[in-house]
């Protein structure tokens, strides 16, 4: 498959985040990169001008940072992709380079509204809408790994923005170390260590957010959660939001509770889980 | 006069390089970066602590430094303190990233335009191709890993606030951290420079730059064929903020200065062509980053083909290249420190004060040089947040009485490959230039 990177405003950081994958020597046999801004011997320019003449399709064009609402070279390039991917918040969302600018925006949104570059019902040559790797970088492996479904023809299923499922359909709270602390309404009260959840006063958005970082690790050993930092919901429209490490709490409740948790049933659950939590749990242990 | 607009391939982001030619030689070079993404404006307004997620993204590759950067003005503002062992455990984490980034640098973005001098180097070095360009992608994101032993992820981690880390390391990061050092070393020693330790150490204390081999030597070999050993020069005048291996000060004038006044550093405004504000230390350019930092720290190998070559193309590389040895040498002496403390809490504070007024400065010497951030907080909020980065040090445009520093370095070149190289041994990276 023949794979063109594109970056618009961003920090490269999902770049970097994708040459921290495994086995690249081994994807570089399976997919031809016609470009890549910080690594291909040749210039954009002259890449785009070879395609063009050569009549060649793009089968993926992946899309880094945000672009500009009137950015005509990013959508003609998504014309001729068989497969368009968006990868990371800025290409889905905008992201930090929309926040201070009203003319950018993501591919398909901005923030939460439909307003991106591309119409509202674009399809790329393969009859798919644009393929949103979201976070603040994208994995490794959710990037390769799309790449690798679309190669083996097992187009994903995505949610409702437009995340492939497999990697977007569960909480970044699934599989995180403390996940036993949350149970039982241990909290941290301190942060720099292990033990406790960072739920009630950190802002952990583990609970509100759809990401893989605790099942699939980063750099293949830790996560945010698991080095003690709150998750700040980077895969997320609303990232980053203000007082990212705090939880704003009214009446000593978290003004937003985990997804799908009603405020009764997170009050009497807590209340219990409070009173019979085990020892172990509390303490410095 | 002929103007060339090129568009650079292979950088950190966008850019342009414009060429002014007379005679057959460059009489003018301007730096074109416009990408701006109003990163210090996003931040006022906010609590201090969002600095921790948000100065990250200014770059994707130094994002560490930033961090950083961010808490130590934070921590200035605040007048807090970090634990030692938090202190020594930023110290590797920051260091690690300095060491990704040049492997990455000398294998994928250097060595590369030497392919378009020599074919024969496609098998070692063209991109997504070449055996040595993928031994050393797998060094860098093992390094990579190494950083996320502590600090949860990288890139973009926020493990670093005010009096500490929020991990709590303990002996299994040691060892796994140890094991990546020595992968480093064995990478370093057989493939950068083609020696047994005993043999490298020996030239280093020598300063014997010429006995290097490996791609080191292969490097050194084909400068002297394209006359880039004497290439590439600017103004010779090197400036350090102090950190990893190296002690702050400035060189100029063949002399070495061991104080940095940070008052005497200013920023001036972005002439027309540029979004980018010059940097000047009392007035006038200087370069930053490994060149500098090898110098202050006396490596005899730098010194002694600086002095024969002064702030050359070759030089700068070749600086750079070597700075991943002194580097593993001072995480080592970290280590051991840091064995000595390992019950130490991670954090002096735990909470953070959600009220607090306060200026602060954060200096931090990332891979390309000397970073530094300033805030100012009042009761909670961000009033006034500026970064400087060492690509404004280096790549940043001209002033009314000099040019930039890789401008300058350009003045004379008779190629435009020659142009870009020079240009790349800077480390060239726009997304942070702008931010
Ligand atoms: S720290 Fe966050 S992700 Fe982990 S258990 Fe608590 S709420 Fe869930
Ligand atoms: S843990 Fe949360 S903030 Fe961190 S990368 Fe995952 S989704 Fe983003």
């Amino acid at each position: 498959m023949r794979v063109f990177w594109l970056q618009r405003l961003t920090c490269c950081g999902n770049t970097h985040s994708f040459l921290n994958y495994e086995s690249l020597h081994t994807l570089f046999k399976r997919f031809e990169f016609l470009y890549h801004p910080s690594l291909s011997l040749k210039a954009q320019e002259e890449t785009v001008e070879e395609l063009i003449k050569s009549g060649e399709g793009i089968d993926i064009l992946i899309v880094e940072g945000a672009v500009r609402t009137d950015e005509v070279e990013t959508r003609e390039l998504c014309k001729i992709a068989k497969y368009v991917i968006a990868v990371g918040n800025c290409a889905v969302y905008g992201n930090i380079p929309a926040l201070a600018d009203e003319t950018v925006c993501g591919l398909s949104y901005r923030f939460k509204e439909r307003r991106g570059l591309l119409d509202k019902d674009f399809k790329s040559r393969g009859g798919m809408p644009v393929i949103n790797l979201s976070g603040c970088p994208a994995h490794p492996e959710w990037i390769v790994g799309t790449m690798l479904m679309l190669a083996e023809g097992m187009e994903p299923e995505l949610d409702q923005w437009g995340r492939p499922k497999v990697f977007y359909s569960s909480l970044t709270h699934w599989g995180c170390t403390r996940n036993e602390y949350f149970e039982w309404k241990v909290e941290a009260e301190e942060l720099g260590s292990k033990r406790g959840c960072l739920f009630y006063h950190f802002g952990c958005r583990g609970p509100l957010s759809y990401s893989s970082c605790n099942t699939i690790l980063w750099n293949e050993v830790s996560s945010k959660t698991r080095a003690g930092t709150p998750c700040f919901g980077c895969t997320e429209y609303d990232f980053p939001r203000l007082g990212l490490w705090e939880t704003k709490q009214y009446a000593g409740i978290p003004a937003e509770l985990p997804i799908g948790v009603s405020k009764r049933g997170y009050i009497m659950l807590s209340g219990i889980a409070k009173m019979f939590a085990p020892e172990r749990l509390k303490g410095e242990g | 006069m002929k103007v060339e607009n090129l568009e650079l391939p292979r950088v950190e982001g966008e850019a342009r390089l414009e060429l002014f030619w007379k005679d057959r030689l460059i009489e003018d070079a301007r730096i074109r970066i416009n990408s701006m993404r109003g990163i210090e404006r996003v931040l006022v307004g906010r609590h201090y602590m969002d600095a921790l997620v948000i100065t990250p993204r200014v770059c994707g590759i130094c994002g560490h430094a930033h961090l950083i950067a961010s808490v130590r003005a934070i921590e200035d503002a605040l007048g807090i303190k970090p634990t030692e062992k938090a202190r020594l455990v930023r110290n590797i984490t920051q260091s690690l990233e300095v060491l990704q980034n040049h492997v990455k640098w000398f294998y994928l973005f250097m060595m590369p335009d030497f392919i378009l001098l020599e074919e024969r180097l496609r098998g070692l070095y063209e991109p997504f191709r070449g055996e040595r360009w993928h031994i050393a992608i797998n060094m860098a994101s093992k390094i990579a890993k190494g950083i996320a032993l502590f600090s949860g992820q990288w890139p973009h981690s926020s493990y670093a606030i005010p009096g500490g880390i929020t991990s709590e390391p303990f002996v299994k990061e040691l060892t796994s951290l140890r094991q990546i050092l020595l992968e480093l070393k064995h990478f370093f020693l057989s493939y950068v420079v083609g020696m047994e330790e005993a043999e490298f150490v020996k030239c280093l204390k020598e300063g014997s730059w010429q006995k290097l081999n490996g791609d080191a030597g292969l490097f050194l070999e084909l400068c002297h064929r394209e006359g880039l050993l004497t290439l590439g020069s600017s103004y010779d005048r090197l400036i350090s903020g102090g950190g990893l291996y190296a002690p702050c000060g400035y060189f100029m004038k063949r002399v070495v200065h061991g104080r940095l006044k940070v008052d005497q550093i200013e920023e001036l405004n972005a002439p027309s062509y540029s979004g980018t504000k010059p940097v000047r230390y009392r007035g006038m350019p200087f370069e930053t980053g490994p060149l500098a930092r090898q110098l202050m720290s006396g490596n005899l190998m730098v010194k002694s083909m600086h002095k024969e070559f002064k702030d050359s193309f070759a030089v700068r590389v070749l600086a750079r290249i070597l700075e991943v040895w002194s580097i593993v040498e001072v995480i080592e002496l970290w280590i051991e420190r840091l064995k000595e403390v390992l019950q130490e809490k991670s954090t002096s504070l735990g909470r953070f004060p959600s009220k607090a007024t306060g200026i602060g400065y954060g200096i931090v010497e990332a891979a390309r040089g000397t970073l530094i951030h300033r805030l100012s907080v009042r009761n909670g909020t961000i009033q006034d947040y500026a970064i400087i980065t060492p690509s404004q040090w280096n790549l940043g445009p001209r002033c009314e009485n000099f040019l930039g520093v890789a401008e300058k370095a350009m003045v004379g070149l008779k190629s435009k490959l020659h142009a870009q190289m020079v240009l790349r041994s800077f480390d060239l990276c726009s997304v942070c230039t702008t931010h």
